[in-house]
């Protein structure tokens, strides 16, 4: 605890003159709130001395809500105004969520832009629903500090994109809450160890939470914590260890995979057995269908490690492209930190130590590590002492601009340490262009309809100049809270347009994950795509050209000439409507080499125009 | 001519971000050198660690969470400086893009697409290195990767020794061949890319 008591000269922490702050970690099952007092982090306790609060809001009537505990317990009987897991919905569109929304017994209702359910206190929003969440947490900071604090640091994952970090952001704000920082979640277990154990090196945080999993490689020195790479696959968490035992369940059972009412109550056992693997070698199952038919099963600890192998070995590609990003190998790191409920799992700790090559740091507990963390960069914000803390987080999606043939050309590549800036030049791709229209987009992906769209805005008055000829730079900047600004301007005459990009949704964590993983298994499929999308494009250029260049001066062509273009330009629209970019290639190469007599001769009419012109210009003079 | 404090009219250091007499952030300045930033004289010849060191102990007075509760400008300007700091750490930490950034400041760009590589010396060792790989990924045999990887690290280590020899003095006077070279490493680099990223997927598997 040493480094936490260092104080400056004249900067002496007197508990009166200690500007108050919290940390909140907002997550998907339970949140809950810390703060450093008398210089420990600390996380805050109810009056039943309980410090996890389950994110379930209930809408009841009189307008009153109920948050936590009480509405975890309702959730069965009053399903439609009882939102659990609201962090999946956060800066989502109706769209987003359709997959979701089968599974959920909640009223949305279909609209553009952000997501909103019906309750029966009206129509509410994610970022509503969040609000109650931390409103409770805040009451709670305030009677336990006995003030309020002038500032909040949120938790985020990793891997929350632009839309769902903005959302965040709102939902405090909505609170009462002033947000000091928006800190990702591995990132903020870091900084709990870190400044506990006063470690010092290259550690892996390995968060796996109920339906996520991320994966962040940080360097600590000298009170700096680096992240130097974050990877995740979000369609995975200890849920599914909770499927692989059902799964089980129903085939020792003997029983058909029945009802929805049935396989509740099985995942719930699997649950149950999942907990109690954690302490016990094994457990018994009683599986009790209906009255008079019943079923005795046990699940050791050796069994359940088998069944959950699976999901266990799905967590480790991630890993690996981890530490790649980082340039690091295994042997490099000096520990590696458990966060999250699943991370209890025996079998899970095994897996890790053998990855890694080392037993795992569990000694914080992985329910409280991330709110600790938030506790102890917010007390720095607010100007308490610390001035040694420093986090230096990165972009964990890659942003980049659609560009023809519906490509998207990366500017800010994923991992690239924020606040980050990037300029990149575009140019027209017709004659007399004078708008342009810019499209933001964040992922992985070659093809715009694989990444998800940020926002669109245009540039106007382009001064009309022949096509290529206009500069059209564009700059990306990205705050330290991972917020994207947009600019273009065109660098001949400073036109310019600005956009702070606030998409009202955002990706889906399952999207992000299922991106993430598709970029990496369609590696080769997206190469071929991109070279036909580029074919295409070079093939239209050549044949619109050719249609100006007819338009005018088709007469400087004999009737063979005319005859052979004709012919050239039929069979390159006929490619263009096939899919094979060697074709479309030779094609419009074919056009190019039978259109020269006309380019030929109409630069010689040009010149002999614009020496014409000139002399009359002479004249008028 | 030495640059003043905005605030106290103090003589700035090195860089001209932050008055060390009053502790005002000083307003960002665009026109500044990479090496400027960072406080260091123009030169290939540089260590990584104590490089990453000096940022990091800038970005300690000028990253914007030591602003959070300054005025808009204040942020303004940590937010400038903050920016252009992880710029200078990224490019030149990395030897081939520190060499290309020295070769672009006295207007050579010998990685622009415009520039044809003619060696048909570096096109043969590119495509020998390109089969191996190949070859090595369809038998699915990490242990041939590692020591391709092996050997094309070091065929990079020498080629970044070679641009400290064309670099020593600045402005290059054989800037021709320093290019040669830097087309060289970014295949060097490239390669070693793919070889991570094939060790990745059979990993995977």
């Amino acid at each position: 605890m040493a480094l936490m008591q260092i104080a400056e000269p004249g900067m002496t922490a007197d508990p009166h003159q200690r500007r108050l702050a919290i940390g909140i970690d907002l997550g998907t099952t339970h949140s809950l709130v810390a703060s450093v007092l008398s210089a420990v982090p600390t996380v805050m306790r109810d009056h039943a001395g309980k410090y996890l609060l389950p994110s379930v809001v209930r809408y009841l009537e009189n307008d009153e809500v109920s948050v936590g505990y009480p509405a975890l317990a309702a959730a069965g009987q009053d399903p439609h105004n009882t939102i659990a897991s609201v962090k999946r919905f956060m800066g989502r569109g109706h769209a987003d969520v359709q997959k979701l929304a089968g599974h959920l017994p909640y009223d949305l209702v279909p609209d553009e832009g952000m997501l909103r359910l019906r309750t029966r206190a009206g129509e509410k929003s994610p970022v509503e629903v969040s609000a109650e969440i931390l409103r409770v947490l805040k009451a709670l900071a305030v009677e336990t500090l006995g003030a309020e604090p002038e500032g909040a640091v949120i938790t985020v994952p990793a891997y929350f994109d632009e839309a769902q970090r903005q959302a965040t952001k709102d939902a405090a704000r909505l609170a009462g809450l002033q947000v000091l920082r928006l800190l990702a979640e591995p990132t903020a277990a870091a900084v709990a160890y870190g400044l506990d154990k006063k470690s010092e090196g290259l550690f892996a945080i390995y968060d796996l939470g109920g339906g996520t999993f991320d994966i962040s490689i940080l360097r600590l020195q000298a009170g700096v914590f680096e992240v130097l790479a974050t990877a995740g696959d979000t369609a995975l968490g200890g849920d599914d260890m909770d499927h692989a035992i059902a799964e089980w369940l129903i085939a020792e059972s003997g029983s058909p995979q029945g009802d929805p009412v049935w396989r509740r109550q099985l995942l719930q056992q699997a649950r149950q057995a999942k907990e109690a693997l954690t302490e016990q070698e094994q457990v018994p199952i009683h599986l009790e269908r209906e009255a008079g038919n019943s079923r005795a099963l046990t699940l050791s600890r050796k069994q359940f490690a088998e069944l959950i192998q699976p999901v266990l070995q799905r967590t480790l590609p991630a890993c690996r492209r981890a530490l790649r990003d980082a340039g690091l190998k295994v042997s490099d790191l000096d520990g590696v930190v458990l966060v999250g409920g699943a991370t209890r799992v025996p079998a899970l700790r095994s897996l890790v130590a053998e990855f890694f090559q080392q037993p795992p740091l569990t000694d914080i507990d992985p329910d409280q590590v991330v709110a600790l963390g938030a506790a102890i960069q917010a007390d720095a914000l607010v100007g308490n002492q610390r001035e040694d803390l420093l986090l230096m987080d990165v972009l964990p999606l890659s942003l980049g601009l659609e560009t023809m043939g519906g490509l998207v050309e990366k500017i800010i590549p994923r991992n690239t340490p924020i606040p980050a800036a990037k300029a990149q030049e575009f140019t027209t791709f017709k004659d007399g262009q004078t708008a342009m229209s810019i499209h933001v987009l964040q992922g992985e992906r070659d093809l715009v309809q694989d990444c998800r769209s940020l926002a669109r805005f245009s540039l106007r008055g382009i001064p009309p100049m022949v096509a290529g000829a206009a500069r059209i730079r564009v700059t990306f900047q990205v705050d330290a809270d991972g917020l994207l600004t947009v600019s273009a301007e065109e660098s001949s005459t400073g036109v310019r347009s600005e956009v702070i990009v606030k998409p009202s949704f955002g990706l889906d964590d399952a999207e992000i994950a299922r991106m993430l993983q598709e970029s990496f298994a369609h590696g080769a499929e997206d190469v071929s795509q991109r070279r036909l999308a580029e074919a295409r494009v070079e093939g239209e250029r050549v044949l619109e050209a050719l249609q100006g260049a007819l338009q005018s001066d088709a007469a400087l062509l004999d009737a063979t000439e005319q005859a052979c273009l004709d012919a050239a330009r039929q069979d390159l629209q006929q490619c263009l409507s096939g899919s094979d970019a060697d074709a479309i290639q030779k094609a419009a190469e074919a056009v190019e080499a039978a259109a020269e007599p006309l380019v030929q001769r109409r630069m010689d009419s040009a010149l002999q125009r614009a020496i014409a012109g000139r002399s009359i210009d002479d004249l008028g003079d | 001519m030495a640059d003043s404090c905005i605030q106290c009219g103090a003589e700035l250091g090195v860089p001209p971000a932050f008055c060390h007499i009053c502790g005002t952030i000083q307003p960002f300045r665009p026109e500044l050198s990479l090496f400027a930033v960072v406080g260091l004289p123009a030169s290939f010849d540089l260590d990584a660690q104590s490089l990453r060191e000096r940022v990091l102990d800038l970005q300690k007075m000028l990253h914007p969470d030591r602003f959070a509760h300054a005025d808009a400008t204040k942020r303004r300007y940590s937010l400038e400086w903050s920016t252009r700091l992880n710029e200078a750490l990224a490019i030149l930490r990395d030897p081939l893009k520190r060499a290309d950034y020295l070769l672009r400041a006295q207007g050579v760009d010998a990685l622009g697409e415009q520039v044809k590589v003619a060696d048909p010396a570096l096109l043969m060792s590119q495509m020998m290195y390109r089969e191996r790989l190949e070859d090595l990924l369809a038998a699915k045999d990490l242990q041939g990767l590692e020591a391709l990887r092996t050997e094309v690290t070091a065929a990079g280590d020498k080629a970044i020794e070679k641009l400290g020899i064309f670099l020593k003095t600045l402005p290059c006077s054989q800037s021709a061949a320093a290019g040669a070279v830097l087309r060289e490493l970014q295949f060097l680099d490239k390669l070693e890319d793919e070889i991570d990223r094939g060790e990745e997927s059979l990993q995977n598997l």
